[in-house]
């Protein structure tokens, strides 16, 4: 049980999540409440693998990148459960993404994740980021655990 | 809106089919009835009818007929249009 840290660091993300180099994209887990919401921050490098190549004279966080660090965010409000713990996840849908502000080297995203249901293996929720207070990137998320819909699954 | 009514447009709005393609219609016969879309409908359905479905009866939900029948353990009579 890992749920009585007051914060997760990047071996208990590892542990509880399957995301890995290059996409692992959280460092730390501030706050946590199983079940209900989970708080992380990503300190982004100028040696991020994608500052070449985007751009390299305007090098910024692509949108899938910070899309993706808000949906780990989001997967550990409900993988900080033991019984779900190192699950992997799945996308169903995103809705009401909004990019409120250009992510660059040596901005330290802090994202809010909260998990409105989870229920059968379907987690439902909103995340949010800042960068210094600012809002940067937000949306609603829809993500899946297909080794907990493999048990609902119709007799066929 | 009829029992019936509701009951055709969870199938119609979580897999994005015509009335047509209901009657027959079976688990995984159609592209989005995967399991993800399954637990979709399920959700329609009991918010449709405000219900909660057993996990038995979940599992055993594997088309469009069969889970009228399913339903009507749940007092939802999908009674036809």
């Amino acid at each position: 049980m890992r749920e009585a840290a007051a914060t997760l660091d990047i071996q208990a993300i590892i542990h509880h999540q399957r995301n890995r180099f290059p996409v692992l994209l959280i460092d730390r887990v501030i706050a946590f409440d199983p079940g209900k919401s989970a708080t992380a921050i990503k300190c982004f490098t100028y040696n991020e693998w994608f500052f070449p190549g985007h751009f390299e004279d305007d090098p910024n966080v692509p949108g899938f990148v910070q899309i993706e660090s808000l949906a780990q965010t989001f997967i550990m409000s409900f993988l900080c459960i033991e019984e779900y713990q190192g699950m992997k996840t799945s996308f169903v849908s995103i809705d009401n993404v909004k990019f409120k502000r250009k992510i660059v080297p040596g901005d330290v995203l802090t994202i809010e994740a909260s998990l409105d249901s989870f229920k059968r293996g379907v987690a439902k929720g909103s995340v949010r980021s800042t960068v210094d207070g600012q809002a940067a990137c937000s949306g609603d998320f829809v993500v899946a655990v297909p080794a907990i819909l493999d048990r609902f699954k119709p007799r066929t | 809106m009829s029992s019936a009514e509701k009951y055709d447009a969870a199938f119609i709005e979580t897999f994005l089919l015509e009335p047509k393609d209901l009657a027959a219609l079976k688990y995984q016969e159609v592209e989005s009835w995967d399991s993800v879309g399954h637990m979709a409908l399920i959700a329609a359905l009991e918010e449709a009818f405000a219900i909660e479905l057993d996990i038995d009866d979940i599992i055993e939900f594997s088309s469009y007929e069969a889970g009228k029948a399913i339903l009507s353990k749940y007092d939802v009579k999908i009674e036809p249009v």
